[in-house]
């Protein structure tokens, strides 16, 4: 009795043992199901979120129409009465974004370019942590470091400068007339930090980018006779441009996003001025500021339509980034598309 | 039907099932927390509040070890939607509830429970005297009507003070609060002209920024940083953030003619001033108060609770009896006077206990004897 019981628990083991085994040998199907299900219910997400901006503004975008988007010069922002015009916020958080990006762009390049062709062997693993660390700082930090001595120690100074060299020529004036507040809390603050935040970025995927290109493209230039200068600007970045522009587009992401720092440095005014020096708005902090204590429906709708808004535009702005990657990476070899 | 169709529909219908299922969990867990910790408190709202309620449930626990309660301060507006859509037992607001507000909450009541002052604060270049202004000044400044120190209006308020040429920056909360409705609603007493054209709210449209010389900053630490930051500049701050940091704030001219300096007496005035004028919803603004000792800029931070339709009454009798003792127990008192609020005088405490006398859970009276 003992004997034939062990048997069959025996049996009964291996049988167990077949199933796992034909389950693991089998297991394409239900691993396939598992990661098709997976980026499903990514874009289950980004629908719901677009779904549920759109209808919780319903009520703001019948009442303030058309008019909540129409640029303009004396924008009201007014929970009181109940005006809302958007303006100063979309033209906040574009003016900072893009001028973030062209003051980061350069730098970054530049940085990549030492940290993958000119750096001593030695510097190239510590610098670049140093770099990746940047990326790494809270942006809370960068807000912070930013009212207490980035602003009063070097906005405030350079914005008094520019305000009054570039404040008086004609057409530039409009962007660059001051005066900047003793703070220095303005549209050109904003954009300096976000500048710093953004350049570890782009930074640390453009050299991966120039890391990535073969070392025999190298080698053939050289040996056509080219210098160094001239492998780096015909050759490593022409290769690996489509890479630059995929770096330069997450840089614009995180600079359209940015909120917490934007809202510390930014003045928080929606005065609506178009000048660099003066303080300003933008999208995501007016959103980030109001939203909580928001009391009656009209203003806490108005800010998701916001919200609307600032997500419209950053899938807008991704879309073209990406057929712009696209186009650039056509005429590339394969390996050097992004 | 071939494979890579017959996949997407497995897909999709897992898809399903998990969305199904998260949402049937999410119900079946909330309701079970709910009838199984009776005695877990949840209330949420107003930021104002926040720093009195947390040292008063942790206060409260040596009291009543047996009564857990939780506030959270998700803001004014969060509070009034979670007690409307009955998801918090009770919420705290700064804001009155609208019309609106009180037909889709059904059974809703308001309670003051506290007042806070408002402050204001400066750096003027050369200036280490205790300023003093008034409403009128105040108005004129925050409506660019007053942009110099040395305005003769200024100047007449402080005798002995010498008032740089300095353009005046005013810097103004950029986030939603109830500290800048309290400063509005002041500012609208102050002012007709101010009523009329910016009012009150958790956040108004500044006449400075307009003009160009304010400038918003977030929180009371904001706005403090960037009085700090900026020469020449003037803020508001709650009393109770001017204490903690030991920032020099200035005295008002009240309505009597008096100079006041804000404190938890100054404000217990303006709390008697108003005491007799009580809307039924219990609500009152205590601003422009004409006590003789009355600080002007005031206001109340309400409690909202359903007075009818409360079903779990242990936790409303446990709910009840913490705000009772907030609202009578010296230590309770002597803690939100050390943060810089002011609790309720009697001639304001015994209305609002009679009021909470009458909430009911089931049709009987929870508080026997309010």
């Amino acid at each position: 009795m003992e004997r034939s019981k062990s048997v069959v628990n025996r049996r009964q083991t291996a049988a167990w043992l077949k199933r796992i085994r034909l389950l693991l040998h089998y297991g394409d199907r239900p691993w396939n199901v598992l990661t098709i299900g997976m980026a499903v219910l990514v874009i289950l997400l980004m629908l719901s979120i677009g779904i549920l901006l759109w209808v919780d503004s319903g009520q703001a975008r019948s009442i303030l129409g058309l008019g909540f988007l129409k640029p303009t010069s004396n924008a009201s922002w007014n929970p009181v009465s109940g005006n809302f015009q958007a303006w100063p916020f979309i033209y906040g958080t574009l003016a900072t974004s893009l001028v973030s990006l062209i003051l980061a762009v350069p730098i970054s390049l530049g940085v990549a370019v030492f940290l993958a062709e000119l750096c001593p062997e030695w510097l190239r693993l510590p610098l670049g942590w140093l770099f990746e660390l940047l990326a790494a700082i809270p942006s809370v930090v960068y807000g912070l470091w930013g009212i207490f001595v980035f602003l009063p120690g070097v906005v405030e100074p350079v914005g008094s400068f520019l305000s009054s060299t570039l404040g008086s020529v004609p057409g530039l004036s409009l962007f660059f007339h001051g005066p900047i507040p003793g703070s220095g809390a303005s549209l050109l603050a904003a954009s300096l930090v976000l500048s710093i935040m953004i350049t570890p970025t782009i930074a640390a995927i453009a050299r991966d980018v120039f890391l990535a290109v073969p070392v025999t493209q190298r080698e053939a230039s050289l040996a056509l006779g080219a210098t160094r200068w001239e492998t780096i600007w015909k050759v490593l970045i022409p290769y690996g441009l489509s890479g630059i522009l995929g770096a330069v587009i997450l840089g614009l992401g995180r600079a359209l996003g940015e909120t917490m720092a934007v809202t510390m440095v930014v003045g928080n005014s929606t005065g609506g001025s178009l000048s660099l020096m003066r303080p300003g708005y933008t999208m995501s902090s007016i959103i980030a500021n109001e939203f909580a204590e928001a009391v009656t429906v009209l203003h806490s709708q108005a800010l998701i339509e916001i919200g609307l808004i600032l997500f419209i535009m950053t899938l807008v702005l991704n879309i073209l980034a990406r057929l712009l990657v696209w186009r650039v990476g056509r005429g590339m070899p394969k390996e050097a598309r992004a | 039907m071939n494979k890579k169709t017959n996949s997407m529909m497995v897909v999709m219908l897992v898809a399903a099932l998990i969305l199904s299922a998260c949402g049937t969990a999410a119900n079946a867990s909330s309701s079970t927390s709910v009838s199984s910790i009776s005695s877990q408190i949840n209330g949420a709202g107003s930021t104002f509040a926040l720093p009195v309620y947390s040292d008063w449930t942790y206060t409260y626990q040596s009291v009543n070890p047996s009564v857990t309660l939780n506030y959270q301060g998700i803001g004014s507006g969060g509070g009034k939607k979670g007690i409307i859509d009955n998801t918090l037992d009770f919420a705290g607001s700064d804001a009155v509830l609208s019309a609106e507000e009180y037909a889709a909450g059904k059974d809703l009541q308001m309670y003051p429970t506290l007042a806070g002052a408002v402050v204001p604060i400066y750096n003027i270049e050369g200036v280490s005297q205790i300023l003093v202004l008034d409403g009128v000044v105040l108005a004129g400044i925050y409506n660019a009507t007053i942009t110099k120190w040395n305005d003769p209006a200024i100047a007449a308020l402080n005798p002995g003070v010498s008032l740089p040429d300095a353009s005046i920056t005013a810097v103004h909360r950029s986030d939603g609060s109830g500290t800048t409705e309290i400063f509005t609603n002041a500012l609208s007493a102050f002012s007709a002209d101010w009523k009329a054209n910016v009012g009150a709210s958790t956040s108004v449209e500044w006449p400075v920024d307009k003009a160009g010389t304010g400038i918003g900053g977030k929180g009371n630490q904001g706005v403090a940083a960037a009085v700090q930051n900026t020469p020449d500049s003037i803020g508001y701050v709650e009393l109770s953030y001017a204490i903690a940091n030991n920032i020099t704030f200035a005295d008002m001219i009240n309505k009597a003619g008096n100079k006041v300096t804000a404190s938890a007496d100054t404000l217990a005035s303006a709390m008697n001033d108003f005491a007799g004028s009580f809307t039924d919803q219990l609500t009152n603004t205590i601003v422009d108060g004409p006590g003789a000792t009355s600080w002007p800029i005031a206001g109340y931070t309400y409690l909202i609770l359903h007075t009818s339709s409360m079903t779990d009454c242990t936790k409303a009798k446990n709910l009840l009896d913490f705000f009772k003792w907030a609202l009578t127990d010296p230590t309770a008192a002597k803690h939100a006077a050390d943060l810089g609020y002011s609790v309720l005088p009697d001639a304001v405490r015994t209305q609002v206990l009679a009021k909470m006398g009458e909430v009911t859970c089931n049709g009987t009276t929870v508080l026997s004897n309010p």
